[in-house]
C-alpha cells in the first residue's frame, strides 16, 4: 500500500470526524439543548409543557377541545377554531396550494415555449431561493400595505383602496412568490424529460392529443409536483420573517410564536414549541427525501418540441401573455416597489432615505442601529459562514458519494438542518452556546457573533452539498484508474481530476452560502441581541418598527448584494446541482 | 520489455469469489483476449494486472518481476475502459499528454511532438485543441487509446473497448487498433464478451468462465478443439449432441456409404462410435478428444457449417422450420429428436432436409 491510498484511507475519515465533530457542536448539541428543555424541568423528565400545549386550546384549538368532548368535532364542523398550530398548517396548505396554481402556468410555459430570454427566465426561477425574506417582506408592504404602489395606482384611478397588510392573503401571495417559482422549476425539468415517443405512440393507439396528456404527460408530472408541492408545505410551515412583518402576532405561526416567547423570555413555552414542531418538520422532510430518492432523473432521448412563442394568435398564446402579466405584477411588483419606495418620500423623488441612512452611521447611539456596521456584520459573517460551509459541505459529499455502510445516515444528517428552523437553531445556539456549556467545572460561554456564524453555516451547508455531490458523482472510477495508470499519485489524481471537475459546484456552493448568509434574519434575529451583531435583515426589521422608507433603502442595499452573489452563482454553477 | 505472467490467482470479493486460481502466461508483444460471458472474472482479471485490484492470493508479474504491492501508477501500463473515461475538463492534446508529466516522452522527441505523433498514429491530426465531448464515440476511443500509448506502456489494457460502438464502426476500429499493436509491439490485454470480436483480434486467447480459465489457445485451437463444453457452446455456434459412446473400435465403413470418406475412416480401426437417440454417428479418434470407453456419456460437438446435405457420412434427417438469410449463406433451424439443430449453408431448403458430417470435422467431449 502506498503513501497516497494510506492518506486517503487515514485522511477522509479524519476529516468526517473533525466535520461532524463541528456539527455536533453547531448544530445537534444546540436543537438537543432545545428536546431537552423542552422535557427536563429542575433535573426531571417531565412532559408537563409539552402536555400543557397539546392540551391547549390556544395552540390547537377544536382539536385540542376534542380530546376532552369529541362531540366540538361534528358539532363546530366546519368551522373550526383552529389555534396556532392549526392556523399554521391552514397558512401553509392555502400557500402551497397558491404557489401550485401560479407555478404551474410557468412550467407550462418554460417548458413548451420557446422565446427570447428562456434560459434567463428559467435561471431566475431560482432566485427566490437566495432572496432575503425580510426584504421580500418589505417589497410586499411597499406594494400592498395602505400606501402601497397597489393603493396609489387604485386611488389614482378613483377606485377604493384595500387593505391587504396583516392578512392571511397577503402572507400566502408572499409564500406564493417564493414557491412558485420552485414548483415551475421542477414541473418544467419534468415536462422536459418527457420522451415524445411516448405521446407520439399514444397518438399512434388512438387516443386524442388531451387524451395524450391526460394519460402519458400528467403521470410523469405529477411526482415533481407533488415534491414541489411537498417542498412548499415545509417552507411555508416554517416561514418566519414574511409572517412576522406581513401577519404579526394576530397571525402568528408556531415559528412566530416561538420568536415571540424567546423575546418574553418564556423558554419553555419556546422549547416546547420548538420540540412540536422539529417532530413534524422532520417527519415532512423525511416524507420529501423518500418521494424525492423515489424520482428517476433522465433526461429525454427526445424531448417535446417547444412552441415559438411569438407566432400568430391562438387561444395558448393570450393565456400565456396573462399570465405572464400577473407573474409579473407577483414577482416583479414587490422587489420594483420597494426600490420605488426608497427612491419617494411624500414630495416624490427623493434621496432621503439614504441620507437617513449615511446620517444614522454618523449620529447613532448605542443601542441604535448603525446601517455601514450593519453592513460589514453581513459580510463578514457571510464569509466566515462560508469558511465553515464550504469545507464541511464538500468533506459530505465525498463522504456520501463513497458507497460503504451507514452512508445513508451521513445522508440524512447532512440534511437535516432542512427540517429544522432557523428560529430553532437560533434559539438552541442562544439556550446552549451563548449562555454557555458547564463542563469540567468551567463555563464555556460563545460571542454572539460567532454564534450568527455557526448557525449561517449550519443553514447553508447542505446547499453547498447539493451543488457539489451532482458533479462529484459523475466523475467516474475509470477516469481515476486511467489517470493512476498513466502515472499519477492519489494526490495527483485529486489535484489533476477530481479537484477540477467539482470545483464549479463549489464555487457554485460558496456564493450560495454567502448570499443565503447575507439574507439569513431566522436565527440572526434571535442571536442578534442588543447593539451587537445586527447584520442587513436585521437592520431592516428595526427600522420597519418605525418607518418604511429607510427599510427600504436598507432592503436595496440587501438587494444589490444579493443581486451579486446570485449573477456569481449563476456563471460560476454551470453544471452543478444549480444549473437549470 | 513486457511479457506477464499470473499464477495462480483469486480474488475474493467478501463472499463471492471473482477469480477462481487463474494462472497465464501471456509473451511479450502478444495480442492476448480474455473472453467469456460477464461476471467470468475477465475484468477483474485486466484489473488485477492493472494493479487496480489487488490478488486475494497468487502473484502477478512482469518480466518475471513480482507486482504484489506495485501501485498502478508504478507499473507503467496504459488502460482503456468502455466509457473511455478521457478527462472532459481537458483538452484532447492535454488528456493525450496527461502521462507524460509522469514519464518523460521517447529521447529526442517533445512532449508536443509525441502528441502528434499519437494523434497521427490514431488517424486524428487535428483534434488536439477539441474538448472530448465536442467527439463522437470512435474518436473519444481513439483519444483514449492515443493517451494509454503516449508514456510508452509496457503492457496495454483493453477493457471492453468497443462495446459502446456501433458494429460497422467496431469493426473498422477493431482493425485499426490490431495493427496500431502490431507496428508498436506492445504486450495487449483484450477483454471482450463477445467471442467474434476475439477470434478475429487475438495472437491467443483465455475463456473464462466463472472464475476460472477454460482454455489458452490460438482461435484456431480454441474454435477448433474446444476443451470443454463451455467452450464449445461458448466460441462460434455448435450443435452439442449428448449421447453414448456405444463401440470404440469400430470400422467406419459398417454404416457408411462406399466413398471416399469411407476409405480414409475405414483405415482407421479406432473410430468412435456414439448413439444419440437411437442414432449411430462415427467420429475419428483424432477429434474425439481424449479416450473413450464404451458405455461413456458424451457430448458430440459439430459445428453448423459442418453440418451439411451432401455429406456423405453420419447423415440424419431434420424438418426444417426456420430460416435466415444472410447473404453469403443461411443459417436453418431444424427439428431433429425433439431437440433443434443448426446448420448453415447457401442453398434453399425447407421441410425435411437430410444432412451429415464428415466424422473428422466432429469432435467429442
Amino acid at each position: 500500500m502506498d503513501g497516497g491510498r494510506i492518506a486517503e484511507r487515514v485522511g477522509v475519515p479524519l476529516a468526517a470526524v473533525v466535520t461532524l465533530s463541528l456539527l455536533v457542536v453547531m448544530f445537534f448539541y444546540p436543537v438537543g439543548i432545545v428536546l431537552v428543555e423542552a422535557v427536563v424541568r429542575d433535573g426531571a423528565f417531565t412532559t408537563g409543557i409539552l402536555g400543557e400545549i397539546l392540551g391547549s386550546e390556544f395552540y390547537f384549538g377544536d382539536f385540542a377541545r376534542a380530546t376532552r368532548d369529541p362531540s366540538v368535532l361534528w358539532e363546530s364542523f366546519p368551522d373550526y377554531e383552529l389555534g396556532l398550530f392549526g392556523f399554521t398548517v391552514y397558512q401553509a396548505l392555502l400557500s402551497t396550494i397558491a404557489s401550485v396554481l401560479l407555478g404551474l402556468p410557468g412550467a407550462y410555459v418554460l417548458a413548451r415555449f420557446d422565446f427570447p430570454g428562456r434560459r434567463t427566465v428559467r435561471s431566475l426561477t431560482a432566485l427566490p431561493f437566495v432572496l432575503p425574506s425580510i426584504m421580500v417582506a418589505i417589497g410586499f408592504i411597499a406594494t400592498f400595505g395602505k400606501n402601497g404602489v397597489l393603493n396609489t395606482v387604485l386611488r389614482a384611478l378613483g377606485l377604493p383602496t384595500v387593505e391587504l397588510l396583516f392578512t392571511l392573503q397577503i402572507i400566502v401571495l408572499a409564500h406564493a412568490f417564493y414557491d412558485a417559482p420552485l414548483i415551475a422549476r421542477v414541473t418544467a425539468a419534468a415536462w422536459e424529460s418527457v420522451d415524445a415517443r411516448r405521446t407520439e405512440t399514444a397518438r399512434s393507439l388512438g387516443a386524442s392529443p388531451v387524451r395524450a396528456f391526460v394519460d402519458v404527460i400528467v403521470p410523469q408530472l405529477l411526482p415533481a409536483i407533488l415534491t414541489g408541492a411537498l417542498l412548499t408545505f415545509i417552507f411555508s410551515f416554517m416561514s418566519f420573517a414574511i409572517v412576522l412583518a406581513l401577519g404579526g402576532l394576530e397571525l402568528a405561526t408556531v415559528e412566530v410564536w416561538v420568536y415571540h416567547s424567546v423575546r418574553q423570555l418564556d423558554y419553555a413555552t419556546a422549547t416546547g414549541l420548538a420540540v412540536l414542531e422539529i417532530v413534524f418538520s422532520l417527519a415532512l422532510t423525511y416524507a420529501y427525501l423518500r418521494y424525492e430518492a423515489q424520482q428517476r432523473a433522465g433526461g429525454a432521448a427526445r424531448p417535446l418540441p417547444r412552441k415559438d412563442l411569438f407566432g400568430p394568435i391562438s387561444l395558448d398564446r393570450v393565456a400565456v401573455f396573462g399570465y405572464a402579466v400577473v407573474a409579473t405584477l407577483v414577482f416583479v411588483g414587490p422587489i420594483a416597489s420597494m426600490i420605488a419606495a426608497s427612491l419617494t418620500g411624500p414630495s416624490g423623488f427623493t434621496l432621503e432615505h439614504y441620507a437617513f441612512l449615511v446620517d444614522r452611521q454618523a449620529t447613532a447611539y448605542e443601542f441604535q442601529v448603525k446601517p455601514l456596521t450593519a453592513v460589514q456584520n453581513s459580510i463578514v459573517f457571510g464569509v466566515g459562514s462560508l469558511l465553515l460551509a464550504v469545507p464541511i459541505g464538500v468533506l459530505l459529499s465525498v463522504v456520501s458519494t463513497r458507497g460503504f455502510r451507514g452512508r445513508k445516515v451521513v445522508d440524512a444528517l447532512a440534511m437535516a438542518p432542512f427540517a429544522v428552523s432557523g428560529v430553532v437553531v437560533g434559539l438552541g445556539l442562544l439556550r446552549g452556546l451563548v449562555f454557555g456549556i458547564e463542563l469540567f467545572g468551567y463555563r464555556l460561554t460563545v460571542a454572539g457573533p460567532v454564534a450568527i456564524v455557526a448557525a449561517h453555516a449550519v443553514g447553508s451547508y447542505p446547499f453547498v452539498t447539493r451543488s457539489v455531490t451532482p458533479l462529484l458523482a459523475r466523475i467516474d472510477d475509470a477516469m481515476l484508474e486511467s489517470a493512476r495508470a498513466l502515472g499519477a499519485s492519489r494526490l495527483r489524481v485529486l489535484l489533476d481530476i477530481e479537484l477540477p471537475q467539482i470545483t464549479p459546484g463549489v464555487l457554485a456552493g460558496t456564493a450560495f452560502a454567502f448570499a443565503l448568509s447575507i439574507g439569513e434574519f431566522d436565527s440572526t434575529v434571535i442571536l442578534a441581541t442588543g447593539g451587537s451583531g445586527y447584520t442587513m435583515p436585521v437592520a431592516i426589521e428595526r427600522f420597519l418598527g418605525r418607518r418604511l422608507g429607510p427599510a427600504t433603502a436598507m432592503g436595496c442595499v440587501l438587494l444589490v448584494v444579493t443581486s451579486v452573489s446570485f449573477v456569481l452563482i449563476d456563471r460560476l454553477g454551470e453544471g452543478s446541482g444549480f444549473d437549470g | 520489455m513486457g511479457s506477464l505472467s499470473l499464477a495462480a490467482v483469486r480474488k475474493a470479493f467478501g463472499d463471492t469469489t471473482a477469480l477462481d486460481g487463474v494462472s497465464l502466461d501471456i509473451e511479450d508483444g502478444e495480442f492476448f483476449t480474455l473472453v467469456g460471458p460477464s461476471g467470468c472474472g475477465k475484468t477483474t482479471t485486466l484489473r488485477t494486472i492493472a494493479g487496480l485490484e489487488s490478488p486475494t492470493d497468487g502473484t502477478v508479474r512482469f518480466d518475471g518481476a513480482d507486482m504484489t504491492g506495485v501501485p498502478t501508477e508504478e507499473r507503467n501500463v496504459g488502460i482503456v475502459f468502455q466509457n473511455y473515461a478521457l478527462f472532459p475538463h481537458m483538452t484532447v492534446r492535454e488528456n493525450v499528454s496527461y502521462g507524460l508529466k509522469f514519464a518523460d516522452p521517447p529521447a529526442g522527441t517533445t512532449v508536443r511532438e509525441r502528441v502528434d505523433e499519437l494523434l497521427e498514429l490514431v488517424d486524428l491530426p487535428d483534434a488536439g485543441d477539441r474538448d472530448p465531448d465536442e467527439l463522437s464515440g470512435g474518436q473519444q476511443q481513439r483519444i483514449a487509446l492515443a493517451r494509454a500509448l503516449a508514456p510508452q506502456p509496457d503492457v496495454l489494457l483493453l477493457d471492453e473497448p468497443m462495446s459502446a460502438l456501433d458494429a460497422r464502426l467496431r469493426e473498422r476500429l477493431r482493425r485499426q487498433v490490431k495493427e496500431i499493436q502490431q507496428d508498436l509491439g506492445v504486450t495487449t490485454v483484450y477483454v471482450t464478451h463477445d467471442q467474434a470480436e476475439a477470434l478475429a483480434i487475438s495472437d491467443r486467447l483465455a475463456v473464462m468462465n466463472d472464475g476460472r480459465v477454460e482454455q489458452v489457445g490460438t482461435p484456431r485451437e480454441v474454435y477448433r478443439q474446444p476443451a470443454t463444453e463451455f467452450v464449445a457452446g461458448f466460441v462460434g455456434e455448435n450443435n452439442l449432441l449428448r449421447g453414448t459412446v456405444t463401440d470404440a473400435s469400430a470400422h467406419l465403413g459398417a454404416g457408411g456409404d462406399e466413398d471416399g470418406e469411407d476409405e480414409r475412416a475405414t483405415m482407421d480401426p479406432d473410430a468412435v462410435i456414439v448413439t444419440v437417440d437411437g442414432t449411430t454417428f462415427t467420429v475419428t479418434p483424432a477429434t474425439s478428444g481424449g479416450d473413450h470407453g464404451v458405455g461413456d456419456d458424451v457430448t458430440l460437438c459439430v459445428r453448423p457449417e459442418a453440418l451439411t446435405v451432401d455429406a456423405a457420412a453420419n447423415r440424419f434427417d431434420v424438418e426444417v422450420t426456420t430460416a435466415e438469410f444472410l447473404g453469403e449463406t443461411a443459417r436453418y433451424y431444424a427439428e431433429w429428436c425433439e431437440r433443434t439443430v443448426v446448420f448453415r449453408t447457401p442453398a434453399d431448403h425447407e421441410g425435411t432436409v437430410t444432412v451429415g458430417f464428415d466424422p473428422a470435422d466432429a469432435r467429442l467431449l
